[in-house]
């Protein structure tokens, strides 16, 4: 589904990432664990090349994406991102921040686009809240309609960047809920977080990442229970504490 | 960031004739009757005195249609350059922000009076006699108004200069999380810049530029100074003739109080024709202090 091969990533003299090689296969969840610095978000961007890697191959479904011949307006389109600051659009309505995607990318009928919407609004427990605009949202709530408005473009896969990590205590369960939701229904996802807990529960392999290498891999049980790696323990042992 | 807390929406736009309007309005009143109230019982005259405007009356229309026509060529051409150099200086392209900022800082560092006389004086010499010829046949310019024009638009550059820094302002108060996000939905820079960049830009700029706008309105009259046909121009050339002419020197405070009077409406319309439309298009998390 999503294959890296070789990434390597500098800003300036920063060699950010240093040869990551990755399998997602259909239906995976994976986690991406490690300290902060160690690249993970920037691996993800180079995945919908939001972020463009230096040398390396990013496959999607077979094909090879960071080409100079591919546009990567296209490759973002198969790839959902949600983002730690939400990122919704000030100025449009939950509804709206939806359904744009698909109207202005797609050129979809705004009524079709809209229905899709409110479908997708529900899914994530956000009905009624389809007329408020961002600055009326919860940070829970606001992260909420950014999951859905990255799946109404139907992503083939998604990827999450620290998703819960803005959020205020009491709003991360909902939307740690609305993934595992989705990884039930089968979404291929990429997830860059600390929550230990939905990464043991809902990740399928855990990558532990640090120094822009990927220093151990494993099945959540593998990685929080028996880390061959120095650092991973080190890291894991800290953030289980 | 995270706006925790779920305050109820207030996404309904308050009336337009508020407490506060009506209130201004009453001021405006006031302030008028205690105008004339100071002329009739101070200066014993009458603001009205017939021989004053059959006078001065002329020049008055006169002068006043002609604001309302610099004001009509000098507001649009300020609000494009102030745009597109606004735009210019958060482009990312070298060739456009330095030339824009060498705009901006100009402008902004020199009287608008210099400037305006500069523009006057010797702004027809850069132009090419086979432009003037087209432009006298195209609008019906002759080289005594072209002088004119070329003020004219000194008073709108000028204007532009502070006007492209509010857009800029505008243009920067957007994150760039957003514009990363619309990225990853796929969307080309044309689209983000449609979909995303432009409508909070206008939002966000909308209070300061009402803001611009009076002061731009009362900039015209600095045409006067040329002898443009203008509203405090032709008030000057009157008031000038009052004692050869054998008025009352009293006339001068009625003439001036007018004059204050015509561009105070005016501002005032035009300020709340801005915050009509700002009311109109008021978004949660999209509010800056206005004036």
């Amino acid at each position: 589904m999503i294959r890296t091969e070789d990434i390597h990533k500098h800003f300036g003299a920063l060699h950010v990432l240093r040869g990551i090689t990755l399998e997602v296969t259909r239906g995976d969840v994976l986690v991406i664990i490690g300290p902060s610095g160690s690249g993970k978000s920037t691996f993800l961007r180079c995945i919908n090349l939001l972020v463009r890697p230096d040398e390396g191959r990013v496959f999607i479904d077979g094909v090879q994406v960071n080409r100079a011949d591919i546009r990567p307006e296209w490759v973002r389109q198969q790839v959902g991102m949600v983002f730690q600051s939400f990122n919704l659009f000030t100025h449009l309505t939950a509804l709206e921040n939806v359904a744009l995607g698909p109207i202005r990318v797609k050129k979809a009928p705004r009524d079709e686009a809209e229905t899709k919407a409110r479908q997708l609004l529900a899914r994530v427990g956000l009905a009624a809240k389809e007329q408020s605009y961002p600055a009326e949202l919860s940070g829970g709530q606001q992260q909420r309609v950014a999951i859905a408005r990255a799946l109404a473009m139907d992503p083939k896969a998604m990827l999450f960047d620290e998703p819960t990590s803005a959020l205020d205590p009491e709003y991360i369960r909902e939307v740690l809920d609305v993934m595992a939701n989705l990884a039930h229904e089968g979404m291929t996802m990429i997830v860059v977080t600390h929550e230990m807990g939905f990464a043991s529960s809902v990740a399928s392999r855990i990558v532990f990442m640090d120094g822009g290498i990927i220093l151990e891999e494993g099945r959540p049980l593998d990685i929080f229970e028996h880390p061959k790696n120095e650092r991973t323990r080190a890291f894991v042992s800290k953030i289980l504490r | 960031m995270a706006v925790a807390t779920e305050h109820v929406g207030r996404t309904r736009a308050p009336p337009i004739f508020s407490l506060s309007n009506a209130a201004r309005i009453v001021e405006m009143v006031i302030g008028g009757l205690l105008l004339i109230s100071i002329m009739s019982v101070v200066l014993k005259f009458d603001i009205r005195d017939p021989r004053l405007w059959a006078g001065y009356g002329p020049n008055f229309v006169r002068g006043f249609w002609g604001t309302l026509g610099y004001i009509a060529l000098i507001l649009p051409i300020s609000v494009g350059v102030g745009f597109a150099a606004g735009w210019a200086r958060v482009s990312g392209h070298r060739m456009l922000a330095w030339p824009a900022g060498a705009f901006v800082d100009f402008f902004r560092g020199v009287p608008p009076i210099v400037v305006i006389l500069f523009a006057f004086l010797f702004g027809v010499d850069f132009i090419p006699l086979r432009v003037q010829l087209f432009l006298q046949d195209v609008f019906g310019t002759s080289s005594n108004s072209l002088p004119f024009t070329l003020a004219a638009f000194a008073v709108a550059f000028h204007s532009g200069a502070y006007q492209a820094e509010i857009f800029r302002a505008g243009f920067q108060s957007i994150s760039r999380g957003q514009i990363e996000a619309a990225e990853a939905l796929g969307m080309r820079h044309f689209q983000t810049m449609r979909s995303i960049i432009l409508p909070q830009t206008v939002r966000l700029s909308l209070p300061p530029l009402g803001n611009e706008f009076a002061v731009l309105i009362k900039d015209t009259s600095l045409l006067g100074a040329l002898g443009a046909t203008e509203l405090v121009g032709l008030s000057q050339e009157f008031t000038a003739q009052i004692p050869i002419s054998g008025g009352q020197i009293v006339w001068a405070f009625a003439i001036w109080s007018s004059v204050a009077l015509t561009y105070f409406v005016m501002t005032f319309l035009v300020t709340r024709l801005l915050r009509l439309i700002e009311r109109r298009f008021r978004t949660p998390g999209l509010d800056v202090m206005s004036l």
